[in-house]
């Protein structure tokens, strides 16, 4: 291709560009068909002998644009907004015009492509949330997310969000009347919203089971739930702080003072009992070392009433039960020991 | 006297007098309008008119593969077309004829 044939084909490419600008507003049918005939008659006059510049053969493509939609009885460039919004559309545009509205506006034609171009994506979306929502705020006691799962089907539910996101695909890649398109965006909207609502109260529900759970773990013991071993509840099990051991013998018997080390030798602690359910105070009395220094790994561990109650009252000494009773505990029966062979 | 002003007016029916004559494509159109004698006929407001007339239902439309570039896009009168254009002439017929009777008066007058 020779140098000025290639220039002719840029000329003709802007001028088609520049057209194309100014019908951006009409319905892409129209516009399509419009400039499909132009690119034609570009083509046409390319190869005509005329090295006329195509602004003076054609005129100015703003002038062409205008005269093709009054031609083809379609409205003015702008005339449609203008009806919708008057003066919003004018002062948008003075302001693009000027230095940093044409930054502000390359920014946001930026990010006007940007989300032109995940529309599909939320095409997409909208499928998906139009069959979760409903399934989601009717509790039936079936998991909906990730796959919804109406009537406690996740197979109909695969099917409806399949179904869902191709009509609404479908529906994204026609041009609708104005009215319709308000409608869709409309309802896009309310479902968005519905979604965030229902996600929320979703998360709550959640919190609370995870508590609730939470509080059932620790219910054997009157304290709050401490699921964390701390400095006053130093061993924890999954039902909650630990306050004593109790240890037997493999027939059955009960052990007092067994001494108790973890699997690094350091004596094993538990925490102070608070709350016993006769309302007397208790205090922990441990063994004492030939030197005086308390025994804390000694159990079961032995407290002692202190002569008041829980409510600071005094109860007299006989009310509180004194009887150490454990628990009934379901205890194991080994096989009988094997004589060891002697000789 | 401005000479665009009469041609939008007079323009459907030059446009769908011409491809009366004979199917066109959208250049092709412009031509045969200029060489009648419209030489002031703006590329943009024909192709628009083409537009128009064809989206009216006076015009159908076919492509036709082209050896020296992409195919074309002919436009042919149908009933509906040759029905308005019937129309049309009457009307214009009418219309010359009292500008023209207007005209004539004061070189009767004189």
């Amino acid at each position: 291709m020779t140098a000025p044939e290639d220039s002719a084909t840029r000329q003709a490419q802007d001028y088609l560009a520049a057209v194309e600008h100014e019908l951006a507003d009409l319905p892409p049918e129209d516009r399509s068909a419009l400039l499909e005939d132009l690119a034609q008659h570009l083509e046409a006059l390319a190869g005509e002998d005329d090295d006329r510049p195509l602004a003076v053969r054609l005129g100015l493509p703003a002038q062409y644009a205008a005269d093709l939609r009054a031609a083809a009885g379609l409205p003015a460039r702008g005339s449609v907004v203008r009806i919708a919004t008057p003066g919003v559309r004018d002062r948008l545009d003075a302001f693009l015009a000027s230095p940093a509205g044409r930054r502000v506006g390359s920014a946001g034609h930026e990010v006007w492509r940007l989300l032109g171009e995940l529309r599909p994506a939320w095409w997409v979306l909208r499928g998906y949330l139009l069959v979760l929502v409903p399934c989601l705020l009717v509790t039936d006691g079936f998991r909906d997310f990730p796959v919804p799962a109406p009537l406690g089907s996740d197979e109909l539910g695969v099917v409806l969000v399949l179904a869902a996101v191709v009509g609404s695909v479908a529906l994204g890649r026609r041009s609708l009347p104005r009215p319709a398109n308000i409608l869709v965006t409309a309802f896009g909207v309310v479902l968005v919203l519905a979604s965030f609502a229902v996600a929320q109260d979703e998360l709550q529900q959640q919190q609370e089971q995870d508590y609730a759970y939470a509080s059932y773990a620790a219910s054997s013991v009157f304290t709050l739930p401490t699921e964390v071993a701390d400095g006053r509840y130093p061993l924890v099990s999954r039902y909650g702080p630990v306050t004593d051991v109790l240890p037997y013998a493999a027939d059955g018997t009960p052990l007092d003072g067994v001494l108790l080390y973890d699997q690094d030798g350091r004596p094993l602690k538990v925490g102070f009992q608070e709350w016993w359910a006769d309302g007397c105070v208790r205090a922990l009395e441990q063994p004492r070392a030939a030197d005086g220094v308390p025994v804390p790994n000694s159990y079961p561990q032995v407290y002692e009433p202190t002569g008041s109650g829980v409510d600071g009252a005094l109860v007299p000494a006989g009310t509180c039960d004194t009887d150490d009773a454990r628990p009934e505990v379901p205890l194991p029966t080994f096989p009988p020991a094997e004589p060891t062979p002697s000789g | 006297m401005d000479a665009s002003q009469l041609l939008k007016g007079v323009l459907d029916v030059a446009v769908l007098a011409v491809v009366g004559d004979a199917d066109g494509y959208g250049y092709d159109v412009v031509r045969r309008l200029r060489a009648a004698g419209l030489e002031e006929v703006g590329d943009a407001s024909v192709y628009g008119t083409l537009r128009r007339l064809y989206q009216a239902g006076a015009l159908t439309s076919y492509v036709v593969p082209s050896d020296e570039g992409p195919h074309r896009k002919y436009y042919a009168i149908n009933d509906r077309g040759r029905s308005v254009l019937e129309d049309s002439t009457k009307t214009w017929r009418t219309f010359a004829d009292t500008v023209d009777g207007l005209l004539q008066r004061p070189a009767v007058a004189a």
